[in-house]
């Protein structure tokens, strides 16, 4: 196939400042269709603002950024209908909080994707079914636990039919219980061929389920290479230096 | 003049005038809250313009009084050679003021939204129109609508101007200064038309306390 040559994400050069602050420094970057790639580094690195370019939620100074081999648009309509594609998860949910949880999952596939009511709720009982809280479809977000509600989160995406999934931190805001239900649903998406760009802290789950890790650090990509090869042979001294720093704990 | 007198010689008055205000302030809610809506939708816009004039108009009906912005209608718009009836003049001023307040109700219900819910909105492809109908606007009602109560009871106080141009049929307020150029209602005239505005605004805040309850939504 020659449709699988072209990556799924291509960043190129990117730059990218807050204020005086250099947060992205010459990123390159490329994720592979059904590529599970991670991104781990110490907090302030710039991982997560990388994370957020790809749909632009964070517009760049500089570079190029493609997204299933097109640049990405300015804002507006064009944009909108490329974020339609790719999933993304966030650290603190961000689920509506004034609507049900199967209203969650429905919402943007009858109104991006213009799909009938019946349609939609029913393909949002099964993706709510998959990430097993298909009892909780009539209460709304307050009411859920914050691993119930990732887990919301993220059948609210799938809903989409995305190309790729982007998760920013998604197990940072949990209580340490829940994280394992999050990181299992995480894991199936990968099983199933998905394509994800996953910022985390979780080293156990980037060794068992990444394709690539990338270590970040103050802006710039230092390391870009199998868990393995990252795990046991780090690199730079300043991958050593983090690895280290975790493993204390 | 007693108040059964009162009562009995203008009682279908009274009915006629509490009719009045209620249709005056149901109109003028209305067309305040669509107002109201409309500028708050220009003032959270991305387009830096339309935000200002938001703003703008947000600054000049809040801070005019009542009584002078009716003046202008009546009396100064005719200059520009637009005559409009008393009746919309009333009904302009009774909304136009409103709809500044509705705004910054508004507002302050937006800023009880989460933005991170507004980034999920745009992940998932909504268009800025989307996140505002879906997201935004639902979530700001159902957390201003004790403000909303109040806005309206203020309201509903405000057509109280339609007594200073001649109106007919006249309202609550209207009703007193006739009765009391065709007999003498005295206090207890005023008094009649205040207990009716009071039975109104308290209703009015049971209401509102209902939806409230009905509404609210779970943090």
């Amino acid at each position: 196939m020659s449709m699988s040559q072209t990556p799924m994400i291509e960043m190129r050069n990117v730059e990218k400042h807050f204020g005086d602050h250099h947060v992205l420094k010459g990123i390159s970057l490329t994720v592979k269709k059904g590529e599970v790639v991670v991104i781990i580094g110490p907090s302030g690195s710039g991982k997560s603002t990388l994370c957020r370019t790809i749909n632009r939620l964070e517009p760049i100074d500089s570079g190029e950024i493609c997204f299933d081999g097109k640049p990405l648009p300015e804002e507006g309509r064009a944009l909108a209908a490329l974020r339609s594609q790719i999933g993304m998860v966030f650290q603190s949910f961000n689920l509506f909080a004034h609507k049900t949880i199967l209203e969650n999952v429905m919402l943007a596939p009858m109104d991006v994707l213009h799909k009938p009511q019946k349609e939609a709720r029913e393909a949002a009982m099964e993706l709510l079914k998959r990430v097993g809280v298909d009892s909780q479809a009539g209460k709304v977000p307050a009411q859920l636990s914050g691993g119930q509600q990732q887990r919301v989160a993220i059948a609210r995406s799938l809903a989409m039919n995305p190309k790729a999934m982007l998760f920013d931190e998604p197990t940072s805001a949990l209580d340490p219980e829940m994280i394992g239900e999050v990181l299992d649903v995480m894991t199936e998406l990968a099983k199933e061929g998905m394509t994800m760009v996953i910022v985390t802290h979780e080293m156990n789950f980037a060794r068992r389920v990444a394709d690539r890790v990338v270590f970040m650090d103050e802006g710039r990509i230092l390391e870009d290479g199998t868990p393995e090869e990252f795990f046991a042979h780090p690199k730079t001294e300043r991958a050593r230096d983090f690895l280290n720093s975790i493993k204390d704990h | 003049m007693r108040i059964e007198e009162l009562l009995s010689q203008f009682g279908s008055q009274y009915v006629r005038a509490l009719l009045t205000t209620w249709e005056l302030t149901a109109l003028s809610a209305a067309i305040a809250f669509l107002l109201g809506t409309a500028v708050t939708v220009m003032r959270i816009s991305p387009i830096r313009p339309l935000r200002r004039f938001g703003d703008f108009y947000v600054q000049i009906f809040r801070n005019i009084p009542g009584a002078s912005l009716l003046i202008l209608l009546v009396y100064a718009l005719p200059y520009l050679d637009v005559v409009l009836s008393y009746r919309t003049c009333v009904l302009m001023a009774a909304s136009l003021i409103p709809s500044a307040f509705c705004s910054e109700y508004l507002m302050a219900g937006i800023n009880t939204i989460d933005p991170g819910q507004i980034e999920a909105a745009r992940s998932l492809g909504m268009t800025f129109g989307q996140i505002i109908r879906r997201v935004v606007i639902p979530q700001a009602l159902r957390s201003s609508i004790l403000p909303m109560t109040n806005l309206l009871v203020a309201t509903m106080l405000t057509t109280a101007l339609a007594s200073q141009v001649p109106l007919n049929p006249r309202e609550l307020t209207g009703i007193v200064a006739h009765i009391n150029t065709h007999a003498v209602g005295g206090v207890t005239a005023f008094l009649i038309s205040a207990f009716l505005y009071c039975m109104t605004a308290v209703a009015i805040g049971q209401a509102g306390s209902w939806i409230d309850r009905k509404v609210r939504i779970l943090r």
